[in-house]
């Protein structure tokens, strides 16, 4: 019996080695987005300064605000995932020791899984939007950066960070892991 | 149902959310957007969802919340909090309690360059708490001062706390980093009045560090210099008029990242991690605010704030009483609530009461985020407290809840004395250039 479920596609054995690959793969999508993320901070920082000081000697960098705020949309968007990997959010846990273990296990994955609905709904709205911005050909207003580029990278950040979390809350509910106590590789 | 009623439903609903551990974030999309949904219909809720997200995502001024944080992060990865903190040290490090108020200087000094009193707190605690061991202070007055020196982060500018208190109520970065200034001196020197005050009547509280030769004193200050130099160019650029706040945060973040590269203090991996935590920190920011962005519309749509105004309105309260009632509310939530989650939930309740008043919206700002700091150390969910016991955990947190009271008690003279005299904050700000 013991073997067939060794082998059977749906055993609980089986299931557990596919979730622990799907963290891996998880894990590296969201350190590169964060990465991506980080690089965008440091491209922002470094846009900022070359404004201040051509401004300074005469020449602003044209079209810095629009690459700034565009840079921001990655920035922003990009360590979602990274976030609540590693427990980023902010909750008040002030009456989690008067819960009962049950209903605290409980919570935690009605969480992971209200976040998960909430970064999807983000993306499907934020995916009417850039169709609309693509068909209007909508962009920024010196360099004419198209508005929809970032907000086809923002959709793919959002899903991301959806779909962490709704890994998050089946680890949670087959095999009580919660990996917000785990570092990120 | 009528639209009050919805509003009083979803702030219920909220609440429990709030206490079953939802995150704060999560609980204000859900009842922001279920809220528009019911009153306004599925399209507005929708159509607000995506246009806030984007718009808030890419707004240009927001970028000073991850350029600070990343200032901060740099500053104190290359420690540069130790460097402000010797500088305090070898001035007044010999007089009774002087290492405690070297703490206080140096947090205020660090505060400067981070807008966290977290960061403060952690950052400071790991330099300054191992010392005052050493010279037997009284582990009460080593972690209390501490606590409430990291405090100081969230109200000397840069502080995350002004920038969202900006965008919620749409008041200038500008103005509100200005105002924080001498509230945050004053703040300052009450800290460091209490401490000498406690270890003169208590000598044993505090006993006098090791006396420094002027030689070390000056190589200290020096040491010091240029972070002294990125606060002046920083805050003095924004008054100025030469930087916005986002500029002066770029340069400040730049500044830092410099400095850290010439006196490698800073490698490329530290900065990397330093970077990867700003926007991590940013993440969880961001969210909450685009969070906030739903819920605000739904309570105006509810018109809750208006009834609260006219409940108000029908108790007959002076301008005065009436803030002085908001801030009490404000300091008793402080101990149950997370700061910035209370901010986020209270501001939209409130601030049109102030405006209907006439209370000018700096001041209250100012305020606020003073009664907020209060709250980070105030019992049982003191903030910088757990902080505190993270980096001293052979003090109970009993000892540290008992450490802070003089300094919450300091907090609360200074808030007064504020409310007294509404031009200690908006003196800078009324004088600005630009």
């Amino acid at each position: 019996m013991s073997q067939a479920w060794a082998v059977t596609p749906r055993s609980p054995r089986c299931r557990s080695n596919r979730v622990r690959q799907l963290r891996k793969v998880a894990d590296r999508l969201i350190g590169l987005s964060a990465a991506i993320g980080s690089t965008g901070l440091i491209f922002a920082v470094i846009v900022i300064l070359i404004d201040v000081v051509g401004r300074a000697l005469g020449s602003p960098l044209y079209g810095g605000q629009d690459i700034t705020m565009m840079t921001m949309i990655v920035l922003v968007f990009a360590p979602m995932a990274l976030c609540d990997r590693l427990g980023g959010h902010i909750a008040v846990d002030l009456f989690e020791p008067y819960f009962p273990a049950a209903m605290n296990d409980v919570i935690d994955i009605i969480a992971a899984l209200l976040g998960a609905t909430i970064f999807a709904a983000l993306a499907w709205a934020t995916w009417d939007s850039a169709i609309l911005s693509q068909m209007l050909n909508l962009s920024t207003n010196l360099l004419y950066l198209p508005k929809a580029w970032f907000q086809w990278a923002m959709i793919a950040f959002l899903m991301l960070a959806a779909l962490a979390l709704m890994l998050r809350a089946v680890e949670l509910a087959l095999s009580g892991r919660d990996i917000r106590k785990e570092p990120h590789p | 149902m009528t639209a009050t009623a919805a509003g009083v439903y979803g702030i219920v609903a909220l609440f429990v959310l709030l206490i079953l551990r939802i995150p704060v974030a999560f609980a204000m999309f859900f009842v922001g957007f279920i809220g528009i949904w019911v009153l306004n219909g599925l399209n507005a809720a929708t159509s607000l969802l995506a246009s806030e997200a984007f718009t808030l995502g890419s707004s240009p001024e927001l970028v000073v919340i991850p350029l600070f944080i990343l200032m901060g992060n740099i500053a104190s990865a290359t420690g540069m909090s130790r460097r402000l903190y010797d500088a305090a040290y070898a001035v007044i490090g010999s007089v009774k309690g002087g290492l405690a108020s070297a703490t206080v200087i140096g947090c205020g000094g660090f505060a400067a360059l981070s807008g966290s009193s977290v960061a403060s707190a952690l950052t400071m605690g790991k330099v300054a708490l191992g010392e005052m061991d050493r010279y037997n202070y009284d582990p009460r007055l080593s972690t209390g001062v501490v606590a409430a020196g990291g405090t100081l982060g969230i109200l000397i500018p840069p502080s995350t706390g002004f920038v969202i208190y900006a965008i919620l109520t749409e008041q200038s970065i500008g103005r509100l980093f200005l105002a924080g200034v001498f509230p945050g001196l004053l703040l300052l020197s009450l800290f460091v009045l209490a401490v000498t005050v406690l270890c003169y009547i208590r000598p044993e509280f505090g006993p006098p560090g090791p006396k420094t030769s002027l030689r070390e004193k000056i190589a200290a200050l020096s040491r010091a210099g240029p972070i002294v130099a990125i606060i002046v160019l920083t805050i003095g650029g924004i008054y100025g008029g030469l930087f916005s706040p986002v500029e002066a945060a770029a340069v400040g973040a730049g500044a830092v990242i410099l400095i850290g590269l010439v006196t490698r203090t800073l490698a490329f991996g530290t900065l990397w991690e330093a970077s990867k935590d700003s926007v991590v920190t940013t993440a969880t920011v961001m969210l909450i605010l685009i969070a906030a962005h739903l819920i605000n519309p739904f309570l105006a749509l509810s018109q809750i704030p208006s009834a609260v105004g006219e409940i108000v309105e029908a108790m007959n309260l002076s301008a005065t009483s009436v803030l002085l009632l908001i801030l009490l509310i404000y300091i008793v939530l402080g101990c149950f609530l997370e700061g910035f989650a209370m901010l986020v939930l209270t501001l939209p309740i409130f601030f049109p009461i102030i405006l209907d008043l006439g209370i000018d919206p700096i001041w209250f700002g100012v305020l606020v985020v003073l009664s907020l700091e209060m709250g980070l150390i105030s019992p049982p969910v003191g903030l910088n407290v757990f902080i505190v016991k993270s980096v001293a955990p052979h003090v109970s947190l009993g000892q540290i809840f008992s450490g802070v009271i003089l300094f919450w008690v300091m907090m609360l003279v200074a808030l007064l004395i504020i409310v007294a005299f509404p031009q200690i904050a908006l003196f800078l700000p009324d004088t600005m250039i630009n």
